[in-house]
């Protein structure tokens, strides 16, 4: 039964082997590389990846949802129609939230006359917590809690959010048109704003 | 890799493989062993099955660290407080991916020179043992009284009929045949082989082997494993930023996340009250409400151990639970700065002694720190506090203050159960013991800590594995086709006719031969096969020499 292949047909076995343990390594080295690889209509903000815009055409639509702010106020997202919004998702313990924290209050301070509006979403946090951060920040924009991430999870079926922070600017027609995955920067933000505004 | 049958040789068969041995004629007639060369014989040596047993060895020694040390994966708690304990080893250990066992380079090699070896045994045997189960029984040999099994008789029928009759004999119980062809003369005989389904069993095992394989890879691929502490009350969305710890395959995304979201409503743990196991774990149940989808319907499930919930392609297995003692933080300005369950992790002393940190960031004008135990049933023995059963029957915290920076204004993410003291001062110098509902005042007006109750948490392992099945799948086909290897055997029967030895009558003698033998007869019982088929030849024989000798 240990028939001896001839060496032809066993010359084509080994090859067939190498070919399928080829094609398990390039699978490999696809995936590892994939990463990497962009969607269409995004650009990234000053060659930072993780500061993005959405060209026309490819913005998702924000989901709605409607939520109670830090202050105890019901607060619908709807009501912002018409307005480009920033939203930041953030939270009193971590630690680049606190980093950002006074760019974010500079920028909201600059861009309120020209009507940018601010939106925070207070992830996986406490009432208590989350205003006295609000406080030692001077934070004067509202923010709805997210203890459960439930909106989280809805903005994430539309844009890859990863983590916290995570900051997306609304357009005036609620879709999402820029995004900055992780600590916000002065310059990434502004040159967004200036790109959806 | 493995070869379910025992090494054997063949008579037929001169030529067994040796993979593993370097061939003298694969080198170049010069003698010189050059790169090409090199390469095929490193390629023999990898896909040989001494390679695979000892890589397979290797792996399962590259894993003992993995469940001796604590893994940054599964436990980063225990990753740190292996840290405090061993400051002069811990380093090192890192430095050799050993509190990430199975996310190091070393242990990748391992196992991707396991599939290569794997692959590269497996695929060419499964096109041998495809050829194999389709080959013809050899041609008969010339001296059937040599085989294990012989027989021989005389009968008045010529060659030709005698042949024609023993192979309808042999075909009738199953044989596969093979005749003379125009190679042969005129040469009587005929080559009957059985069991070919054992070839069938043994290329079933290797094809389900290699689908092992691909459903581990699919697995890793395209599968998930995340974990979540769940205080009591509280809800998580299946989202990578609600996730303490998540592990993706190489293909797997945020958005592929299935979007249920789970509220922990209620949990209570048992433990036996008396006796040689007291305090043991009797029961757990953890009530919780999930929904599938955003905006579904709310269901309402009991996880325990090893009864996990299935939602949305995933599992959500429960895997560990504790205590979260209340507090309430006021600072200088009087404002409530913290107010929150806060989860302690038991450490290995016994009945939930826990420990954890308060963090109070926002506290004016200083931040705010605490280090505390939780001790379920406190009993004072000599000064300190022990816990003497694991249910929270007389629960007191025992708290160190401190205030400064806790460093989470600026640099890397901390663990929410470390407090980095630092650059922070201690307020106070022993540790204050708080029973429910007491406060500690903290000197210099800095404000007041609240122990206002406790609630149990659970700690949650999600995993979506899509490779399960077919890896089910594939080991049963490989169990099936190993049992049908090792159960059905491979046997050969030869008959010969030739005319001969003359008696001097009328009638026409012809010697019959048959012969007959098994291949890897581990379980026996060929003997006896053969002796039954020969006295059936025989008989049938005999029966056509009657016809034939009626007919005249």
């Amino acid at each position: 039964m240990l028939r001896a292949l001839s060496p032809g047909l066993r010359r084509r076995t080994v090859v067939l082997a190498a070919a399928v343990l080829a094609g398990v390594l390039l699978i490999v080295v696809l995936a590892t590389g994939w990463a990497g690889s962009g969607n269409d209509g995004v650009t990234t903000v000053d060659g930072n990846a993780s500061a993005v815009v959405y060209a026309a055409g490819h913005r998702p639509l924000a989901p709605g949802f409607t939520a109670t702010t830090l202050t105890g106020s019901k607060l619908s997202f709807s009501s912002y129609r018409g307005k480009v919004v920033v939203l930041n998702f953030w939270g009193s313990w971590c630690v680049p939230c606190r980093e950002e924290a006074s760019t974010l209050a500079a920028v909201a301070a600059k861009y309120r006359p020209p009507g940018v509006s601010f939106l925070g979403v207070d992830v996986r946090d406490t009432t208590a917590s989350a205003l006295a951060f609000t406080h030692s920040f001077h934070v004067t924009y509202p923010s709805v809690s997210d203890q459960s991430s439930a909106i989280t999870l809805d903005f994430t079926a539309k844009v890859p959010i990863a983590g916290t922070p995570t900051t997306l600017v609304v357009d005036r027609t609620g879709h999402i048109a820029g995004a900055v995955f992780g600590t916000v920067t002065y310059p990434d933000l502004t040159a967004i704003l200036a790109k959806v505004g | 890799m493995t070869d379910v049958r025992a090494p054997e040789t063949d008579p037929f068969d001169p030529a067994a493989e040796r993979d593993d041995q370097p061939r003298p004629g694969s080198s170049s007639p010069g003698g010189t062993f050059g790169l090409a060369d090199w390469l095929k014989w490193a390629w023999r040596q990898l896909t040989s099955m001494r390679i695979a047993l000892i890589l397979l060895f290797l792996l399962a020694l590259a894993s003992v660290p993995g469940s001796m040390l604590p893994q940054q994966g599964s436990n980063p708690a225990s990753v740190q407080q292996y840290y405090v304990s061993h400051p002069a080893l811990a380093p090192w250990l890192d430095r050799l991916g050993l509190f990430n066992v199975f996310a190091a380079p070393w242990f990748a090699a391992i196992y991707l020179l396991l599939f290569a070896s794997l692959v590269g045994c497996v695929v060419p045997r499964t096109f041998r043992l495809a050829g194999s189960a389709r080959t013809l029984p050899p041609r008969a040999p010339r001296h059937l009284a040599r085989l294990p099994r012989s027989a021989e008789y005389t009968i008045a029928l010529p060659p030709g009929d005698a042949v024609e009759v023993a192979a309808r004999v042999l075909s009738g119980r199953g044989f596969r045949l093979r005749r003379p062809d125009d190679a042969d003369l005129a040469q009587d005989w005929v080559s009957a082989e059985k069991g070919y389904l054992r070839e069938a069993g043994n290329l079933l095992f290797h094809l389900a082997l290699l689908g092992v394989l691909v459903s581990v890879a699919l697995g890793g691929l395209f599968g998930y494993k995340a974990d979540r502490l769940l205080v009591q009350g509280q809800s998580f969305a299946d989202t990578v930023s609600a996730l303490d710890e998540f592990h993706p395959g190489r293909f797997v995304t945020a958005a592929d996340l299935g979007p249920f979201t789970m509220t922990l409503n209620r949990f209570d743990a048992s433990y036996i009250s008396s006796g040689q196991q007291r305090g043991q774990p009797s029961a757990f149940d953890a009530r919780v409400t999930y929904t599938e989808q955003p905006g579904g319907p709310a269901r309402t499930f009991d996880l325990d151990v090893n009864r996990p919930l299935s939602v949305d392609g995933a599992k959500v297995y429960l895997i560990g639970h504790g205590y979260a003692p209340e507090f309430t933080v006021t600072d200088a300005r009087g404002h409530v700065v913290y107010n929150q369950p806060t989860p302690f992790v038991a450490g290995t002393s016994g009945n939930f002694l826990s420990e954890g940190v308060v963090k109070v960031p926002d506290a004016q004008p200083e931040q705010l720190g605490f280090t505390g135990v939780f001790v379920p049933t406190a009993v004072n023995v000599g000064g300190t506090l022990e816990s003497v059963f694991p249910a929270a029957d007389n629960p007191v915290v025992s708290l160190i203050a401190y205030a400064g920076n806790l460093g989470m204004d600026s640099g890397a993410p901390q663990s929410v159960y470390q407090l980095d003291t630092s650059a922070m001062h201690r307020l106070t110098t022993s540790p204050q013991v708080l029973q429910r509902g007491q406060s500690l005042k903290l000197p210099g007006g800095r404000g007041t800590i609240t122990f206002t109750g406790y609630v149990p948490w659970v700690s949650l392992a999600i995993t979506h594995d899509p490779g399960q099945l077919p890896a089910l799948i594939c080991g049963i086909a490989a169990l099936g086709g190993l049992l049908l290897s090792f159960m059905i055997r491979r046997r050969r029967v030869f008959v010969r006719a030739r005319v001969g030895p003359s008696t001097g009558s009328q009638r026409v003698d012809t010697t019959v031969q048959v012969g007959g033998l098994a291949r890897t007869d581990a379980s026996g019982g060929f003997e006896a096969e053969f002796a039954e088929l020969a006295a059936e030849l025989r008989s049938a024989h005999e029966q056509a020499a009657q016809h034939r000798h009626e007919g005249e």
